[in-house]
């Protein structure tokens, strides 16, 4: 018996843990999200970003991420999106990853709307640029050369939000959403390093002990790390979405891992005492 | 440049006031005579330009000294002239409690004083709507305005000039060039020592060794075995190190005459294990024994790439299952489906987020630089060895300036953390 | 031939490797800018050796076909994939010159976009949810207390489970009555397991991190430095001087 426990078919495992997620995303019960010092400090920074008056700011979101990442990244998108337009910040949006632009044209199209944001005057999708280390070196040095139309063909010099962009620089805030290395080795290393740029960053959760260095180094002022980050930060817009109803679900699945965890644990010291009695 | 200050009524600083609003927002004529004193603010009394240190060009840095106080809300006004008396453009602003040169020791140094602000100029405002870039090897004049809560203006007759231009060298990475010259001494003065004796010790790694245990079972079982590549292209270094391996796999491989499937992401990697399988089996002696369609290009999308692999693991069984590069979120899929099918599983990536998961289902992990040394262990070629002692060496080095650095810095002496600050 | 296969090549790797190795030091223009334009180039070399690996997928598909393998039915809804987006990709919504006809019903799912949205998203999360299944069977099947270290890992793993989320304090709110609610008990379901979670982070696994990083950057530059000066040759494509 405790040997068919320590080596339970996988399947099992694989039900309680869909029971579990289903069970929770069909509950409806509200959940406490404390909020970490990396996610406030995107916040503020943003906040601060909307205090400017000496020129309309603007930040720039570097979507790279793809499909995979969607229930992690997403998210952090649309508070981001949903943060940015609610203080009248302009928001340009661009894709390094060559799956991103879907995720970025749904996340605009679904937050412009709920604050009748108009295309071009409050934001701007400038689609997806091959090239990664290049477009970072383009934009830091001439924005029009990187993009010098937007991804429907509008040039960037006649549309409001782009119009003043000349350098990378320029931009008051540069957040990029990545599920791979484009925050190390692209933005920090090029962008940051480089061109003094303002950076802040949302990652996987995995991804994200990767991170700790830069922010530690200043070179990344925040970061918003996985589901529990972009559900911290939508309870800092005070605009509970897809993060927060996740939240439920990811709590009592590390529970039900933990559990199990415990339950091989103690079936396993039980086979250990058996193995030394006999 | 000389400096004239003279005290000005109320009525003629209205009168100047008149004149700088007057005159449309970005050509501002100057006038030198125009001077004013706020209250308990002293005026700048130098203004330097020079070009700005360790760029590309078209950029022209320009240093005043930094006023004891100031009132709220004031700020430093930089205008850019091509001809010495204007006409005048604006270049920048600068807060009166804006940077100092001791917060840009990449340009000024680590001794920089505090006592001066700089500002980087790069083009100038020629109308509200349109600027105009400094050019390299043209010169610019420079004069500084101070605009207090927005209603008094006060103008320096200050001129300073510089001429822009590209740098050849950025001083700033002085320290990185030379720590990097003098690894790159110690790896070759290594790799020369090699050659002389060639019986240098490498630490085991148990990964490495295993490779003919995992190959030999797969031999035994009469099933294949699976190398699958990570993600990244041959530009990476993990890339590269796994390629290294699969020569020394294939070559094996065709020795005991198995059945080996390389699975391929990039296809610059794919047309690289075309050939490194390909040389594997002519060095062995057994050319027969390849088969192009045994290297296998997957797909180039990620989790694509993942499910066609874990597809083939679950429908062909391998008995052995190599996981060689830098992966990804897949990692564990490849991993978890790797075990679940009996193959015994050797790893090595460089890939921090992806090791414990190694770490934990596979069978032996070879870690971080152990996959680079992969090369040097296989084949105990001297050259490769000598690399290794040197990369060593320099760890030991860098150990040391750890320790020494760390002890320093507790005591306040931080030239050793400025030597190796990357700025 | 010899040249053109093993001499050629590592003369470039070693100029153009001393080149990107130098530009970092030279700001200047044309140094930037040459810069810029050899990452063109590998980007345009990289599109060229895709129809190469193309090439390879399509032959190892229509081997399989054409011997009927055990799956080839598969193979067959590779080319059917390829071909329909391809098509879509093609047709672009009418933009494509030689269609006179542009049946609007077919415009609202004959679109890469929404193949896109509809198929290659879902497929490519429902992967990437495999990860939670697999993480908790692994969990399951290896997180044993056999030896000390591996204690310390499940303590650690565990901790860091409940404290990456308000688990801890979920389960607090439901099991624990009113009465039995002490201000230390809830300081400690909410802020301690958090600190202790972000100082396991901050610290041990930082510094463990930093350890690696050390040894993979030195062990990167000097395997850079064997590929430059022709040591490290398997980049060619196959081993040996």
């Amino acid at each position: 018996m405790i040997d068919r426990i320590l080596n339970i078919d996988r399947r099992y495992i694989f039900a309680v843990i869909f029971v579990v997620v289903v069970w929770a995303l069909m509950a409806d019960r509200p959940i406490q999200v404390p909020i970490s010092s990396p996610v406030q400090d995107v916040f503020d920074f943003m906040e601060r970003v909307a205090q400017i008056d000496d020129h309309p700011p603007t930040i720039l979101i570097s979507f790279d991420y793809g499909p995979g990442s969607d229930a992690e990244v997403q998210p952090m998108a649309l508070a981001l999106l949903r943060h940015a337009f609610s203080k009248g910040v302009r928001v340009a949006g661009m894709c390094i990853w060559e799956t991103a632009p879907g995720l970025a044209k749904a996340a605009f199209e679904t937050v412009a709307p709920e604050f009748d944001k108009k295309y071009g005057d409050d934001y701007v999708f400038l689609g997806y640029k091959s090239g990664g280390i290049a477009v970072v070196l383009n934009m830091g040095q001439d924005f029009s050369l990187a993009f010098p139309a937007d991804a429907y063909g509008n040039r960037t010099d006649t549309l409001a939000t782009t119009a003043r962009i000349s350098r990378l620089a320029d931009f008051d805030y540069v957040i990029t959403l990545a599920a791979g290395n484009t925050i190390d080795q692209l933005w920090v290393a090029y962008g940051q390093d480089r061109y003094k740029i303002n950076l802040g960053g949302g990652v996987t959760a995995v991804m994200a002990p990767d991170m700790f260095p830069f922010l530690q180094t200043g070179q990344l002022n925040g970061l918003i790390p996985g589901l529990a980050g972009a559900a911290e930060y939508e309870k800092l817009i005070e605009h509970p979405g897809e993060a927060t109803a996740g939240m439920l679900a990811q709590s009592w699945t590390h529970i039900a891992i933990v559990l199990s965890i415990v339950f091989g644990n103690v079936a396993y010291f039980i086979s250990r005492r058996r193995d030394r009695e006999v | 440049m000389s400096v004239a200050l003279r005290h000005k009524t109320p009525l003629m600083l209205a009168i100047g006031l008149s004149m700088f609003w007057a005159a449309p927002k970005a050509q501002i004529e100057a006038d030198t005579s125009v001077v004013s004193r706020l209250a308990g603010f002293a005026v700048p009394a130098d203004l330097a330009a020079m070009d700005t240190p360790n760029d590309a060009g078209a950029s022209i840095t320009v240093i005043w000294s930094k006023a004891p106080t100031a009132p709220a809300k004031t700020n430093y006004e930089v205008l850019v002239a091509t001809e010495p008396h204007g006409p005048w453009f604006l270049g920048g602003k600068l807060a009166v409690t804006g940077h100092v040169l001791s917060d840009e020791p990449a340009a000024f140094g680590w001794n920089a004083d505090s006592l001066r602000h700089f500002l980087n100029v790069s083009e100038y405002d020629v109308n509200s709507d349109s600027s105009v870039a400094i050019e390299d090897d043209r010169t610019y004049h420079f004069g500084l305005r101070v605009v207090a809560d927005t209603d008094t203006v006060v103008f320096t007759a200050l001129s300073a000039s510089a001429e822009a231009e590209a740098n050849w060298f950025n001083w700033a990475k002085l320290n990185s060039l030379i720590l990097g010259l003098a690894f790159t001494a110690i790896t070759l003065i290594m790799i020369g020592a090699a050659r002389k004796d060639p019986n240098l010790y490498i630490r085991r790694v148990a990964g490495l060794d295993a490779l003919d245990d995992a190959l030999g079972r797969a031999t035994e079982m009469g099933k294949a075995t699976f190398f699958v590549h990570g993600l990244d292209g041959m530009s990476s270094i993990s890339t590269i190190a796994s390629m290294n391996i699969l020569s020394q796999v294939s070559k094996r491989v065709a020795q005991f005459g198995t059945t080996l499937k390389v699975m391929n992401r990039d296809p610059i990697v794919h047309a690289v294990s075309r050939e490194t399988v390909h040389e594997g089996c002519i060095e062995a002696g057994r050319p027969d024994v390849y088969k192009e369609d045994d290297v296998i290009f997957v797909a180039p999308d990620q989790f694509a790439y993942a499910a066609g692999v874990d597809g083939m693991i679950v429908r062909e069984k391998p008995a052995a299952v190599l996981l060689m590069g830098y992966f990804y979120a897949e990692s564990l899929v490849f991993a978890e489906t790797g075990a679940h099918a009996g193959a015994i599983q050797i790893a090595g990536t460089d890939s921090f987020t992806q090791l414990p998961f190694f770490i934990t289902i596979c069978d032996y992990t070879i870690m971080g630089e152990e996959l680079y040394a992969a090369s040097a262990y296989l084949s105990r070629e001297p050259k490769l060895m000598g690399s290794i002692k040197g990369q060593d060496l320099g760890k030991v080095i860098l150990l040391a300036v750890l320790v020494s650095g760390t002890v320093l810095a507790t005591f306040g002496f931080d030239m050793l953390t400025r030597v190796f600050t990357n700025l | 031939m010899l040249f053109l296969r093993r001499t050629f090549p590592l003369i470039i790797a070693f100029v153009l490797g001393s080149f990107g190795a130098a530009q970092y030091y030279i700001p200047a223009p044309w140094s930037q800018a040459t810069f810029r334009d050899l990452v063109y180039i590998s980007r345009i070399v990289w599109t060229f050796a895709l129809f190469l690996g193309m090439y390879s997928l399509f032959s190892l598909h229509i081997g399989r076909m054409r011997r009927k393998q055990a799956g080839w039915g598969y193979s067959g809804l590779v080319f059917a994939a390829f071909g329909i987006t391809f098509a879509a990709m093609a047709w672009n919504s009418g933009g494509l010159l030689l269609s006179p006809l542009r049946p609007t019903e077919l415009d609202q799912w004959f679109t890469v976009r929404w193949m896109y949205t509809y198929v290659f998203a879902p497929c490519d999360a429902t992967m990437f949810s495999l990860l939670a299944f697999f993480i908790a069977s692994a969990a399951y099947r290896t997180f044993r207390a056999r030896t000390p270290e591996a204690t310390i890992l499940l303590v650690a793993a565990v901790v860091l489970m409940l404290g990456r989320v308000p688990a801890l304090a979920m389960l607090y709110d439901i099991f624990v009555p009113e009465f039995l609610r002490t201000d230390w008990l809830t300081s400690l379901v909410t802020d301690d397991v958090r600190q202790l979670t972000e100082w396991l982070m901050n610290v041990p696994n930082l510094a463990a991190k930093r350890g690696l990083l050390l040894g993979v950057s030195l062990g990167a530059i000097a395997t850079s430095l064997r590929i430059i000066f022709g040591i490290e040759r398997s980049y060619l494509g196959g081993g040996g001087d």
